[in-house]
């Protein structure tokens, strides 16, 4: 390899460039560095909780201003990092390169997707300097109608974020369709594409639901059309009926990419075939189409019709059988792979326990008898906790480790990176399982004080939280400290020698235009039993 | 573009927007016939009606790949199962406790107790409508 090759990075040069650029790559880095700083704040906002819920009493800070917290906790986590963090960071950085393709299918509207995204972000910095939203990041009417705080230009925010999601989710689609090398057919590619196909289709189908949602509400704040105000012919119920139908697929949209990055890392880190290909594929499929079919399950204390719950609780138990299959085929994977204990392994690892709790409680709360108990208590938020941050988030870390060398061109200190994974792991499970026993003893969520019965129990989930919080700053700081000066990776460096064409045929960090050549596919994504791909890892 | 264009005679663009017109001049009509409850099924079954053929005529999609018109088509499908599912709450509310079904009645007994006001806290008429305009004022 040559010294001083031309990089995405080095190449070209300018502020310009970047803000310009319609490079897949750069614009992937972006949404990166933009997720992660909200997910900083948001982090914050509930470090800032946990220290208020750490004792009885409003010790730190008061009811109103607690309940603004929370809802700007759940508003970012969920709209700015959760969301666009993983198609859009990631998502955006592979893609192409996996596909063997030199950008997505719609470089521009790539780039007008990021300033959509940029353009909801400073709704929601607005509507925190202008003083917060106390509604909860569901914006439930009749609440959010009358609320005095800041609505509009949150869900303003959420509406622009929105189109973001929608282009983003085209664009995926026209690529994966349009923009694969020669003999690179369905079955051979990445399974981390079928979930990025997967999170598409059901972003370009739900997400229309949630703007429409945001309008009516603007709507019936602004002129008092009757929407939702019973007083004014409308239907309360029929809110959560709209925010639940895109909100519920929504979910599936932070899952589902997290599914793809582990079933990227658990084969190459375990040095086998992935096992059941097609199984894993059309899971996803299937469990985006599901979860179309389960929103009412959010809304079994509304009121709504008891025929309806039936139907909804009998569907969601479905959501269980294609996830079921996921877990098993990882597992099968490792069952005797030459596993080792790299940093995206051990969070891979950490997603299987973690998904798996949260996944199973799930099924606790989609049975209405039990819910109707649960709903609405600390039980619900491990449980949707354990889901989301040791679920998706998670295994964004771990995807975040295991193709950092591939798109800086540097290594982190693994021994670091594996010490934090086992800070996030413990301080994760130090935090949110005592919220289940806080939940089935009944805490109700978002109260900013509490009965003293419940003080051990939230006093040791703060202590926790601190070392969570704690071990995932400094796992993202070992990354950002690997970019110091001469800290450069030989551009054939190939460290977990993995076999997708991102590794195998392209420089790290990769060429401005992903390929020298079009790459010539010359065997399967996981194809371990058939061909040895050596790691390489040098200075 | 490997495939081929279709070239539309004039005459079926024509055709269609003469239908279309005719079409907008039946929901003009139409809505001056109480119908009772069909009255929005007819209406929505003509705008229907006219998208769909703006759809498969103007923008081309009878002709053009099928996978688009499969895509289009899929877009329908969620959007009724969103009304289906959304219908089985709203039509079957009220089987179990038939008062939930009811619209909300200011006057009920259950208000005499209380002083007649809005979510805010500002005084209701005694017609039961809060002033609603007034209090979007101050944000």
């Amino acid at each position: 390899m040559i010294e001083n090759q031309k990089n995405y990075l080095t190449y070209p040069k300018g502020i310009m460039s970047w803000l310009l650029t319609l490079d897949h790559k750069r614009i992937g880095l972006m949404y990166l560095f933009g997720g992660l700083a909200f997910f900083f704040l948001g982090g914050l906002l509930a470090l800032g909780m946990r220290l208020e819920l750490a004792a009885p009493g409003n010790d730190f800070m008061s009811n109103d201003t607690y309940n603004n917290v929370y809802t700007l906790h759940g508003a970012i986590m969920v709209f700015l990092f959760i969301i666009p963090a993983i198609p859009g960071a990631l998502g955006n950085i592979l893609l192409p390169l996996m596909l063997g393709a030199k950008d997505v299918a719609f470089p521009r509207l790539n780039l007008a997707s990021f300033y959509l995204y940029t353009l909801g972000a400073l709704f929601t910095i607005y509507t925190i300097i202008a003083g917060g939203v106390d509604t909860g990041w569901t914006f439930y009417t009749p609440y959010s109608t009358t609320s005095t705080s800041n609505v509009i230009p949150m869900t303003m925010g959420i509406f622009i974020i929105g189109f973001s999601s929608i282009l983003t989710g085209l664009n995926f689609i026209a690529t994966i369709h349009k923009m694969r090398i020669p003999g690179l057919t369905w079955y051979k590619l990445p399974l981390f594409v079928w979930a990025l196909y997967g999170t598409s289709l059901v972003q370009i189908t739900a997400t229309p639901v949630i703007a429409i949602t945001m309008v009516l509400l603007i709507l019936e704040r602004l002129l008092g059309i009757g929407i939702f105000d019973p007083a004014l012919g409308g239907d309360p119920v029929l809110y959560q009926h709209f925010f639940w139908f895109y909100s519920h697929p929504a979910v599936y949209i932070m899952i589902l990419p997290a599914f793809g990055i582990v079933s990227e890392i658990i084969p190459v880190h375990s040095r086998k075939k992935i096992w059941g290909y097609k199984f894993i594929a059309f899971s996803t499929l299937s469990i985006a189409f599901i979860g179309f079919l389960v929103w009412g399950h959010h809304m079994f204390t509304s009121g709504q019709s008891v025929f309806s719950q039936i139907v909804f609780s009998f569907i969601t138990y479905f959501v269980g059988i294609p996830t079921g299959v996921k877990i098993f085929s990882w597992i099968l994977t490792m069952y005797r792979g030459q596993v080792s204990f790299t940093p995206p392994m051990l969070y891979a690892l950490s997603f299987l326990f973690l998904f798996t709790i949260g996944g199973l409680t799930g099924i606790f709360l989609g049975a209405v008898a039990l819910d109707i108990h649960l709903h609405d208590t600390y039980f619900v938020v491990a449980h949707f906790h354990y889901v989301m941050q040791g679920g998706t988030i998670v295994a964004f870390l771990g995807g975040l480790h295991h193709w950092w060398p591939k798109s800086m061109g540097t290594m982190y200190n693994q021994t670091v990176a594996n010490i934090c994974c086992l800070g996030v792991f413990l301080g994760f499970n130090g935090t949110f399982f005592p919220q289940f026993l806080l939940g089935l003893r009944g805490m109700p969520r978002r109260y900013a004080t509490y009965d003293p019965q419940y003080a051990d129990l939230h006093n040791y989930s703060s202590f926790w939280s601190a070392i969570l919080g704690l071990s995932i700053f400094i796992a993202i700081m070992n990354l950002l400290w690997s970019l110091r000066k001469n800290n450069k990776l030989d551009p054939g460096t190939n460290p977990w020698g993995a076999m997708t064409l991102e590794w195998t045929h392209t420089t790290s960090p990769p060429h401005p235009h992903n390929f020298e050549e079009e790459p010539v596919l010359e065997h399967g994504p996981y194809d371990y039993d058939k061909v040895i791909v050596e790691p390489t890892f040098k200075k | 573009m490997a495939h081929q264009h279709h070239i539309t005679p004039l005459s079926i663009y024509l055709t269609i927007a003469a239908t279309l017109l005719f079409l907008s001049g039946v929901t003009v009509w139409v809505s001056y016939v109480d119908l009772g409850a069909m009255n929005i099924v007819i209406a929505m079954l003509i705008a229907t009606t006219k998208a769909t053929l703006v759809v498969l005529f103007f923008m081309h999609l009878l002709w053009d790949d099928k996978k688009l018109l499969t895509i289009f088509v899929m877009s329908l499908m969620f959007l009724g199962i969103f009304i289906t599912i959304t219908l089985l709450d709203t039509e079957f509310r009220g089987g179990v406790n038939p008062e939930v079904k009811d619209s909300i009645n200011k006057r009920a007994a259950f208000y005499d107790s209380l002083p007649l006001t809005d979510t805010h806290g500002n005084p209701v008429d005694e017609h039961g409508s809060s002033h609603h305009e007034e209090d979007e004022d101050h944000h």
